[in-house]
């Protein structure tokens, strides 16, 4: 009897296994959502149609009599018309601007309401310029326009009839809209009674029903072998819990967007899924649902899968070994996109929103570099990021009180380990009233931050969207006296749960808020004399989360679509953008609340088109395992080209326990992230790198001081950035656009133009791995230097992996500079000196950059900067080293946009670091001891080991060259020629 | 690694004219004679990987695999700067803090940066940290005369309970003589009503008496396991109530706690009007239940220790009587909704009680029988307290329990309060750790006393400086609650700051003269260390 009893009190005991995944119920699969389920079905009835061998041709045409020539003649508009509606109204207006992209807009005009037309003033970093020389003609057929230069065309045509748009360089289609027939723009309309609706269709058709009654005939509409013969979900939706109103009835937009040369598509983030992006539709489909994108707050995510996570950028780069070409759809509602491959070679795509108008920008490549600076002019460059947010940001849900971060602070100092900044979460507020503390464990805040900012070391606090709705927190209460919360559907005050309870947002599409909540920020108090964030210092930069928005008794865990924004606009029609301009403000305020200026530092979890422009974003809530781990990698990549170049995953994963091995390799990512934050669930066990245990924890010191020693060349590749688009980790496509082989490889990446090439093991028990090498090139292990040597085709070569050493290549002919000395935060290096590290390539030469600003000011945008260049040139008896400034050769392009006039070498920046050395100069891959090495007559000291020369074919420990104190500065000329 | 020399301020005093004889930047006086160039100006690394010439020593370029040519700059960054600090200690620390724009605290010479970048501060830093030291040897002192006082409070105890050890072994003997006693006389009462026993034994009602107890006590242990099953249960459910997040909106998780909260009669939790406190303190309905079962289980036992044989020698003095049952489970707060269970439980207690006169011989035995039951349980309990009185004096001066001298025996047992304002929090040193809310009345036990830290050689002070709890009260979604507290020197036995650094898992800090030992023993410890 006892036994029994035990038995059944143990079963009690077994811990509670949790399901760690995501509740796929908690959010829509297409056929859940009616205008994703008519744009799909709408697809179906054209592919029936086609395979049936019927004709299927678009309703859509242009009016040729209509058309307007405007600009001198680089846009035209000109009237559509839709078959199945002839009395609705669309216009068209197509325009070329001054690079080549040409910009496809339609609407609805003189319809019974307006639909959202706004969204890419959000994304845009200013109204294009037109082409000053491109002229479209009208012809019989179709519109035209030929522009760019002889040899390299290209052709943008409109048809009439049926209205299709095509990109065509030499000759060849590059970007097709409509060619499948499947535009369609609902138009607005009154909503009919059901009864009413009969008795309005016709007889056109008439089918068979299923069933017994196979006799009884029943009258479709006119337009069902368009439209469907139902009426989908027009004018009410309910899911769940839920009920939309959808009071404009439907306004959804479908557009197919064909790349008919093109066998690969990158971009549309955020997804946890593959760079290249896998199919959704067609034989052999990967994926069975659609990509979304619709902002939203998605716990445990899967690592796999079509789902839409927190930020939205509608852009596709569609690449082949002949070009690159992108198309960026400027929507900000949800929406939904199919990829399909009709044969390896070619790509079609399918998008369906819920509202807006048609604003489609086309890229015209040809080449992934101009289709980044393409896409940079028109949403602008990442900016350039204070340096300090380049260094390892230490987070965790929570750490407790001041006095736990200033102990945290101390454990790294004592264990040596460099760290820039410390972060808060939530729980630092009272209540989750943000910028109020709990000053129960929060006591003295400003203190905390001085002795934080007294070793050279930054907060982040996290200011969330939602707004506890109490009279006693200002922020609430001024926002509602000043009437900036965005409305329910009824019209008043929107409310929703999330952290700190029953909540209101502001709604920042409201202008009258923005200066409003940027005085929130002056921590020197406003000019009213209200309140603002005094308990806060200028070490403080912010961290805005929560901001998809994520509400938690809302649909798919955010805001009702119905819900009303400034303008009259409904949540449906901005809810991609609502996120971006949280953190858009929240940048300015941080900006602004000092003079002078200094720069801000803003982490987001939401983002859209632009958002790059305003700070930093990551991947979210991840889970702690390799998988997750894994896919972070081309997450931040997808991210990297679609403009959002500071990003990265949260390292150790935000969910979970990982173990000592995956924590360490996780670190190895981190580094190699442009954004590197470690971040915990507040259920986890503490893991900072301190608590790790040998050799663990020695292993994350050394990765993370190879992260400082690297940081120039990361703040470098952040300013290229800045002036040409380009993302800060690159994957293979990118750098040899032309090595198809490398096309779909996303699980290794160059750090922007320095040559470094990275593979970080994402498997337990890695001991070695292969890299890719996509051209006929040496390429140097970081660590030991040994040479491997790739080819045109492209050459797998195994390198070994060892936990402490995460796979690095350097790329022969790259010039590396470096700070080797460690140091606990990135401000104290400042006046370290630097290792130069030279990788000779196969023709015995190597060049690469160097840029230097005070690291937080906005001196640089008045040439306060150092931006170098370091060559070294092969002889048959010299190598001859040298450097020369860049910033007077290109004043026009040296940082940040800004278009200088002139660049003095001589600036105060510059001036201040007169007297920081070059102290080493490493060169890797000489073919011989060099007999002398000399800076203009003085004989320097080096000591050579030898080994493979770059020269040949030889594999092995390359020769290594160290010069020691060379006598050269960083910021002046000089040659070093090594006599061979 | 070099992480712990720099933060040890090292004590020797270096003396002026020393510091500058032979003088290398950076170069700890110990190592004075090792840095000399040989006669051709050269220099060996000090692993001796490597000669190189004496004019890179402190070059700002590490050579030396060791770093050791660079004790001077930050060139290497395994190397350590010493700086002399004349006028306070000298000071160890490592090379990434040389010449890196910060004036390390450690070096108040300035000596780690540049020169006039970092001013001179030893003087003030000297005179500052001899205060201190003052302070805190006086702290010391006082502190260590409560301490001493806790030493001599042990020694009383040990007398006191040496002297309680004795009594109770007199009594322990006592005892054993007369159960030896009784003993005999059962005996002999025993073997002349032995047979007639036997032959009762054999009856009916006996035997279904036998039945009737061990079932009974079958269900007695089944009940007990239901009713703690269902504490828990119980627990997880209101910790699941409160503890749940409104996330995500999971609706098995809301609809656990909505029927939770139906079953148990409480209102919804996010039903709290705005401003009102959560008044989680309501008390439990099975509250009332609790108290009844309680009762019932004590009834129960006692209705099962009786003892069976002697009821059924006295049984036979009441055959043929009638007499009214006992009114003893006549228990009159059992309320209308427990009726039916307890007249089911009355009838079957009166059914075993029931009494029936016995013959005059079965009595005298059964009257023996229950004296001998008496002095069975009275030698048990004077052998229980024997045995507690030897472990208190046994662990009096254990290292690992109370301290060689004993000094904590005197906090064995005192409970320390701290109030944040939300909870108290309630440490009762070598007992129980509780976490109490203010608003609502609830406890929850944050672990029982389990260890001084672990990791330290028991006996040493930095051994008696933590002590752990486990095994508390279990976290929704969590570990069971755990607290570390974490003790030093001071003239007050207090708490000072609580923190949940990890959810669940809580830090104390506190202070105690029990740790306050003088300060030159506490530095001879720190030295031998």
């Amino acid at each position: 009897m006892r036994s029994l009893v035990v038995a059944a009190w143990l079963l009690l005991l077994l811990p509670t296994r949790f399901v760690v995944a995501v509740k796929e119920q908690d959010f829509k699969k297409c056929d859940e959502s009616a205008f994703c389920r008519r744009g799909r079905t709408l697809a179906h009835r054209a592919a029936e149609h086609v395979t049936s061998g019927e004709k299927w041709k678009s309703p859509y045409s242009l009016d040729a009599s209509t058309i307007v020539l405007e600009d001198g003649g680089s846009r035209f508009t000109g009237r559509v018309r839709s078959s199945l509606y002839p009395e609705i109204k669309f216009e068209l207006d197509v325009r070329v601007h001054e690079d080549g992209v040409v910009r496809v807009r339609m609407d609805e005009k003189e319809g019974l309401r307006k639909r959202y037309d706004e969204a890419a003033s959000w994304a845009l970093l200013k109204e294009p310029v037109l082409s000053p020389s491109s002229k479209w003609s009208v012809g019989k057929k179709e519109v035209k326009v030929v522009y760019g230069e002889k040899k390299d065309q290209v052709e943008v045509t409109v048809e009439f009839e049926p209205l299709v748009v095509r990109m065509k360089r030499n000759g060849k289609d590059q970007v097709v809209l409509n060619g499948q027939g499947l535009l369609h723009m609902e138009h607005f309309r009154e909503k009919v009674e059901e009864n009413v609706k009969k008795l309005e269709a016709t007889d056109v058709e008439m089918v068979a029903a299923e069933g017994e009654e196979a006799q009884k005939v029943i009258q479709l509409p006119p337009n069902a072998w368009f439209e469907g013969d139902t009426e989908d979900g027009l004018w009410q939706e309910s899911w769940r819990s839920w009920t939309d109103t959808k009071p404009k009835g439907p306004e959804s937009l479908s557009l197919d967007i064909n790349f008919p040369n093109h066998g690969h598509v990158y971009g549309i983030p955020q997804h946890a899924t593959r760079l290249d992006l896998p199919t959704t539709k067609g034989e052999g489909a990967f994926f069975d649902d659609p990509y979304r994108l619709y902002n939203t707050d998605v716990f445990e995510y899967l690592a796999s899968s079509t789902t839409s996570l927190y930020g939205s950028i509608p852009l596709i780069h569609a690449h082949s070994a002949d070009s690159t070409v992108a198309v960026f759809v400027s929507v900000a509602s949800e929406t939904w996109i199919d990829v399909a491959h009709p044969t390896q070679k070619s790509t079609e795509t399918h998008w369906v929103s819920e509202s807006g108008i048609l604003d489609v920008f086309l890229l015209p490549g040809p080449a992934p570099d101009q289709v980044f600076s393409q896409y940079a002019k028109l949403t602008g460059a990442v900016q350039l990021p204070p340096h300090w947010s380049l260094g390892y940001h230490q987070c965790r849900w929570n750490y407790v009180s001041t006095n736990d971060v200033r102990s945290v602070q101390k454990r790294f100092d004592e264990e040596d380990i460099p760290v820039d900044v410390f972060w808060l979460d939530i729980e630092y507020s009272e209540d989750h009233k943000y910028m109020i503390w709990d000053k129960k464990n929060f006591p003295d805040p400003v203190d905390m931050f001085n002795d934080v900012e007294a070793l050279a070391r930054k907060m982040v606090v996290i200011v969330d969207p939602h707004i506890k709705r109490t009279h006693d927190y200002p922020v609430y209460k001024e926002g509602q006296e000043l009437d900036l919360f965005i409305r329910n559907k009824h019209g008043s005050e929107f409310e929703g749960w999330c952290w700190s309870g029953s909540s209101a947002w502001i709604d920042f599409f409201n202008p009258n808020s923005w200066e409003w909540y940027k005085s929130l920020y002056k921590f020197n108090g406003r000019n009213d004399g209200k309140w603002s964030w005094t308990e806060s210092t200028g070490a403080v930069h912010i961290w805005n989360d929560m901001n998809e928005p994520s509400i938690f008794n809302g649909p798919e865990i955010t805001m009702e679509k119905d819900s009303i924004h400034y303008g009259g606009w409904e949540h449906r029609d901005v809810h991609n953008i609502n996120g971006m301009l949280f953190v858009n403000i929240t940048s300015q305020a941080v900006k602004e609340r000092t003079t002078p200026y200094k720069r801000p530092f803003v982490l987001t979890r939401s983002f859209y088109a632009g958002a790059q422009r305003f700070g930093a974003m990551w991947t979210g809530d991840n889970l702690g395992t390799w998988e997750h781990m894994a896919v972070g990698i081309p997450m931040v990549l997808s991210n990297n080209i679609a403009g959002m170049s500071f990003a990265g995953a949260d390292v150790g994963g935000f969910f979970g326990n990982p173990e000592p091995e995956m924590l360490t390799r996780w670190y190895f990512v981190g580094a190699f992230s442009p954004f590197f934050r470690a971040h915990a669930h507040i259920d986890t066990k503490r893991r900072e790198p301190y608590l790790l245990a040998e050799p663990y924890k020695s292993i994350v010191r050394e990765t993370l001081r190879l992260r400082y020693s690297l940081l120039p060349v990361w703040y470098t590749a952040f300013r290229e950035s800045t002036v040409t688009g380009l993302p800060v980790v690159r994957p293979q496509y990118v750098v040899l656009p032309k090595n198809e082989p490398g096309f779909s490889i996303d699980d290794q990446y160059y750090v922007g133009a320095s040559g470094l090439l990275v593979k970080p093991i994402t498997e337990a028990g890695v001991t070695e791995t292969t890299i890719y090498i996509g051209e006929d090139q040496v390429y140097y292990d970081f660590y030991s230097g040994h040479a491997y040597r790739g080819s045109a085709k492209g050459k797998n070569v195994t390198v070994p992996a060892p936990l402490e050493r995460g796979p690095l290549l350097i790329r022969g002919g790259s010039i590396l500079p470096s700070r080797e000395r460690p140091r606990r935060s990135s401000a104290l290096m400042k006046r370290d000196p630097f290792t130069l590290k030279v990788a000779l390539s196969q023709s015995g030469s190597a060049s690469g950059e160097l840029y230097l600003d005070d690291g937080e000011s906005y001196g640089h945008r008045e040439g306060n900067f150092v931006w170098r260049e370091f060559v070294a040139e092969s002889t048959k008896k010299t190598v001859i080293i040298s450097t020369k400034d860049l910033g007077s050769k290109n004043p026009d392009r040296a940082v940040d946009g800004v278009e200088l006039a002139t660049y003095n070498g001589g600036n105060a920046f510059a001036n201040a670091l007169n007297g920081v050395r070059v102290e080493r100069i490493v060169v890797l891959g000489l073919k011989n001891r060099p007999s002398k090495v000399t800076l203009g007559n003085t004989d320097l000291e080096f000591i050579f080991e030898g080994g493979v020369a770059a020269v040949g074919k030889k594999e092995g420990v390359a020769s290594k060259l160290t010069v020691k104190n060379p006598g050269a500065f960083i910021t002046s000329d000089w040659t070093v020629v090594l006599g061979l | 690694m070099l992480l712990l020399p720099f933060l040890l301020s090292l004590s020797v005093s270096v003396p002026a004219q020393a510091a500058f004889s032979l003088e290398v930047k950076g170069v700890h006086p110990s190592l004075y004679q090792k840095y000399v160039p040989t006669s051709s100006n050269l220099w060996s690394c000090l692993d001796e990987s490597r000669s190189i010439p004496w004019s890179s020593v402190n070059d700002d370029y590490c050579d030396c695999p060791d770093g050791s040519d660079e004790p001077g700059t930050g060139a290497c960054k395994n190397s350590t700067f010493f700086c002399v600090n004349v006028g306070h200690v000298g000071a160890l620390i490592s090379a990434t803090r040389v010449n890196d724009g910060l004036c390390e605290p450690q070096c108040c010479d300035g000596s780690d940066e540049p020169t006039g970048i970092c001013p001179n501060i030893c003087d003030q830093v000297g005179i500052h940290h001899r205060a201190l030291l003052e302070q805190e040897t006086k702290l010391r002192k006082t502190g260590s005369k409560i301490r001493a006082s806790y030493i001599s409070f042990a020694q009383k105890e040990k007398m006191r309970l040496e002297a309680v050890v004795t009594s109770a072994e007199r009594e322990v003997t006592a005892q054993t003589n007369e159960l030896a006693r009784i003993k005999e006389i059962v005996d002999r009462t025993e073997s002349l009503s032995a047979v007639a026993l036997e032959r009762r034994k054999s009856s009916p009602l006996f035997k279904s008496l036998e039945s009737h107890s061990e079932l009974l006590e079958s269900l007695l242990i089944l009940h007990k396991n239901q009713r703690q099953r269902l504490n828990a249960l119980e627990d997880i459910l209101s910790g699941l109530r409160t503890g749940y997040n409104p996330n995500y909106q999971d609706m098995a998780v809301l609809e656990a706690v909505r029927g939770w909260e139906q079953i148990a009669g409480l209102h919804h939790i996010n039903d709290v009007q705005k401003g009102e406190d959560e008044g989680g303190g309501e008390p439990l309905p099975s509250d009332g239940q609790s108290k009844i079962s309680d009762e019932i289980e004590r009834k129960v036992e006692s209705v099962l220790k009786a003892d069976r044989v002697s009821l059924l020698m006295e049984h036979e003095k009441y055959v043929d009587q009638t007499q009214a049952s006992p009114n003893l489970l006549n228990l009159s707060y059992i309320p209308q909704s427990f009726a039916p269970a307890f007249d089911y439980i009355r009838s079957f207690a009166s059914a075993i009680l029931g009494y029936n006169p016995l013959s005059s011989d079965a009595a005298s035995v059964s009257r023996v029988r229950q004296l001998l039951s008496d002095a069975e349980a009275v030698l048990r309990e004077a052998e229980d307290k024997l045995r507690n009185v030897q472990r208190d004096l046994e662990d009096l001066f254990k290292p690992d329990r109370f301290g060689k001298d004993g000094e904590w025996k005197k906090l064995d047992g005192l409970c320390l309060e701290k109030d944040t304002g939300e909870y108290t929090y309630e440490v009762c040193l070598f007992g129980e750790a509780k976490q109490k809310g203010n608003s609502d009345g609830s406890v929850h036990s944050l672990g029982h006393f389990s260890s001084w830290k672990r990791d330290e050689e028991v006996g040493t002070p930095d051994y008696y400086s933590r002590q752990m709890f486990t095994g508390g009260a279990k976290c929704w979604n969590g570990p069971q609650r755990s607290i570390q507290v974490d003790l030093s020197c001071g003239l007050d036995n207090e708490l000072l700051t609580i923190t949940e650094p990890e959810k669940c898992e809580y830090l104390i800090t506190g202070t105690t003269p029990a740790l306050c030992t003088p300060l030159e023993s506490w530095e001879n410890v720190k030295d031998e260390l």
